[in-house]
């Protein structure tokens, strides 16, 4: 600026500064009640775009956390299906090992079968067990009962696996096949659970030396195979939820640093906006001042 | 020769002229401190041409030049042209950057971002929405959820798109309206071509049209902010303007040669409306970058979503959700407990979708950014040469304060001066030769 100063550019100027002063005043300001520096997106243009992605990964992660729930509530109702086949599979084969010790009369073998005939409908009551309105053991065909109660003993459903994402390109099975541990029944002849227990109950009525011999041999051997299989599928369960649950906490520490990745993006710094906030509002207070007193003099207040 | 008796007088007079014109100007300059594109003015003066005395008469001596007083030769107004041309130029740069930062923040503004209604976080609880039915894929509400999801995604991009439209519309008709025939670049160039043709008239005369000079100067001015303008000073007085890229000038004489075509190249507002409405311009751009994200969408949906496209159209204006929630596939099997195809929409989130979009949200931060960035230092530079402006030609009421008691002053000294000369010429003419009387 030259040295001669001209009556309106004094008061240009001024105003110029109490504008800029009151316009820094108000961008604190609105940081401050938003709690965020990027308002708009050329705040920060860069910031703003991978703010958009910390937001979308967040909420990826978000539905990633929902699924690996979904998936432990799903091996849950799962698990205690299985844990209570296998409490009345070793009942049987207590009732197995009683029946065949010889001492019992046909009417006590008699009985002894109608309870394994409930205990058979137990397992397959156990078997259509359902997990929010899907049946957990039915494969994909998770609105079909997987076995129907009384003496149809085939299985219903299919050896589909049903998967949940429980990260980017990585996912589980969460579904047993439960049809290679129950099978199709007597009527498929295929050695399967369900198939050995329709047999025990025929060789525990027949009453004939063949069929409770059988009840100490054979039938003992494939109860005792159904068992090894169920704990197989009880093992692979268990480590099932052991990965879900290793994949929920890394998710929660992935969502943790995002989050603060984010906030650093778009959050604004409080104190440090509050102090420049401060400083703005007394430098503004000194431009409205110093415009009052220097737009008021003029020659013309020291002339008679 | 010897001086004549009453030229004393005469040269009091013109002082007391001189110094009442020098006031009158004062007087006009405060009266138009505040006046928009005033030059402050000045009674130039001049002494009169001196009295020769000759050196013939015992009287006069060895003779001389006598003054005569002083006389106003001229009013002239304190400009410098070179600051004009400088400013206007600036004030074109001002103008076109200040339109395209105001337009490009309406885009900015459209997009509504960071913001948790805007396209990113629709596609969002869209891609959620796919995941949510991936875990109950026979749940009819999670289908309901991924259409409904879907339609809000869809007419976010339209409403959108639609803004985008309306933002580049308007930047036309505003451009229409400026440029028809009611608008300031006619209204403008019928003005100065009048002045021209006045000052012209005043020039002829002989005569200095100041204030005539200093209006033509002002709507120059405001021209300058339409379109980039250079001025040619004619000889007559008259100014011919050329305007923006037009083939002709704008203003020859009294002749004003509008409507002409502009492109971009013609800077200021006019320039860069057309440029951001231009098939290459930002505006263009942005809505062909969000029609992509749109085409992209749809396609990479309906690529997986197989039994039936999920979205039709494939601009950001037409896509539309075209299933019912009954339609909406989740699995590549009939199988109701199936979620492959669920699953494999849900894991497109951060796919090329989201990152064509925030992509496009960074660039239309950073031309905002940029346009304002410029449009600030424009304001800086044209807020100097205005000060430098103003510092030459602007009113200081101190300066006029001290001009008016300097003339005063020598108006009341010039008076006395007459006064001496009266008491004078009274010793003369009515004392003198009494004695005896």
């Amino acid at each position: 600026m030259s040295n001669r100063i001209a009556t309106a550019m004094v008061s240009s100027s001024t105003l110029n500064d109490i504008n800029s002063a009151l316009s820094a005043l108000q961008r604190s300001s609105n940081e401050l009640s938003s709690g965020r520096t990027i308002l708009q997106p050329s705040d920060n243009p860069y910031g703003a775009s991978h703010a958009i992605d910390l937001q979308s990964q967040l909420d990826g992660l978000g539905a990633y956390a929902t699924n690996v729930q979904d998936a432990i509530s799903w091996e849950n109702a799962a698990g205690g299906a299985m844990t209570n086949m296998s409490s009345v599979v070793q009942r049987v084969r207590e009732l197995l090992v009683q029946a065949s010790n010889g001492t019992f009369s046909q009417s006590s073998l008699n009985s002894i079968a109608t309870e394994v005939a409930q205990l058979t409908e137990t397992i397959k009551q156990d078997a259509n067990t359902q997990y929010a309105g899907q049946y957990v053991f039915a494969g994909t065909l998770t609105t079909t009962r997987p076995y129907q109660p009384g003496a149809e003993d085939e299985y219903q459903g299919n050896v589909a696996s049903i998967s949940r994402a429980i990260g980017p390109g990585a996912s589980v099975t969460i579904n047993t096949d439960i049809s290679s541990l129950l099978g199709n029944g007597s009527g498929a002849k295929d050695g399967k659970l369900l198939d050995t227990l329709r047999t025990i109950s025929e060789h525990l009525l027949s009453g004939t030396p063949e069929g409770r011999a059988a009840l100490n041999t054979t039938d003992l051997k494939a109860i005792d195979a159904s068992l090894e299989t169920l704990t197989q599928l009880q093992a692979t369960a268990g480590s099932m939820t052991n990965q879900l649950q290793a994949a929920s906490s890394r998710i929660e520490d992935l969502e943790t640093s995002i989050a603060k990745t984010l906030s650093n993006t778009q959050d604004a710094d409080i104190a440090k906006t509050t102090i420049a906030f401060s400083n703005q509002q007394a430098a503004y207070e000194a431009a409205l001042r110093a415009g009052a007193s220097i737009v008021q003099e003029s020659l013309l207040n020291f002339l008679r | 020769m010897s001086i004549p008796t009453l030229q004393g007088l005469q040269t009091a007079l013109s002082g007391l002229l001189a110094q009442q014109q020098a006031i009158d100007v004062a007087g006009h300059n405060i009266a138009n401190a505040n006046t928009e594109g005033y030059s402050r003015e000045r009674a130039v003066m001049r002494a009169n041409r001196p009295l020769v005395i000759p050196a013939m008469s015992m009287l006069t001596g060895k003779g001389g030049q006598l003054g005569t007083g002083v006389n106003v030769e001229t009013y002239t107004r304190i400009r410098n042209e070179y600051l004009d041309a400088q400013f206007r130029t600036q004030n074109s740069a001002l103008s076109g950057s200040a339109a395209e930062a105001e337009e490009l923040q309406q885009a900015q503004a459209a997009f509504n971002e960071p913001s948790s209604s805007g396209i990113a976080s629709q596609l969002s609880k869209f891609w959620a929405a796919w995941s949510s039915l991936a875990n109950s894929p026979t749940s009819e509400a999670a289908k309901q959820g991924v259409v409904a999801a879907g339609e809000q995604l869809a007419s976010t991009l339209k409403q959108v798109s639609a803004q985008l439209e309306t933002i580049s519309t308007q930047a036309n008709q505003q451009y229409a309206s400026l440029t028809g025939p009611a608008g300031e670049v006619q209204n403008y160039a019928n003005q100065i071509a009048q002045l021209n043709g006045q000052i012209k008239l005043a020039e002829e005369a002989g005569q200095k049209p100041n204030d005539m000079l200093d209006r033509r100067d002002l709507l120059l001015d405001k021209l300058s902010s339409l379109a980039q303008i250079t001025v040619n000073q004619q000889p007559n007085g008259t100014d011919t303007v050329s305007f923006g890229d037009a083939t002709k000038p704008l203003i020859e004489g009294t002749t004003v040669n509008w409507p002409q075509t502009l492109t971009a190249a013609a800077g200021g507002q006019l320039g860069a409306l057309l440029g951001l409405t231009g098939p290459t311009g930002a505006l263009a751009s942005y809505q062909t970058t969000l029609d992509a994200v749109a085409e992209n969408l749809a396609g990479s949906v309906n690529e997986l979503h197989t039994s039936t496209p999920f979205f039709s159209g494939s601009t950001a204006a037409t896509l539309a959700v075209a299933v019912t929630p009954a339609e909406v596939q989740t699995s590549s099997t009939e199988a109701p407990g199936g979620n492959d195809v669920a699953q494999a929409i849900a894991a497109l989130r951060g796919g090329s979708a989201d990152q064509g979009y925030s992509a496009l949200i960074e660039r239309v931060g950073d031309d905002v950014k940029t346009a304002q960035d410029e449009q600030a230092n424009d304001q800086t530079t044209v807020t100097a040469i205005g000060n430098q402006r103003m510092s030459v030609s602007g009113v200081s009421l101190d300066e006029e304060m001290t001009n008016l008691i300097s003339f005063q002053r020598a108006y009341q000294a010039s008076a006395r001066t007459m006064t001496a000369m009266d008491s004078m010429l009274d010793t003369l003419i009515l004392h003198t030769g009494t004695v005896g009387l």
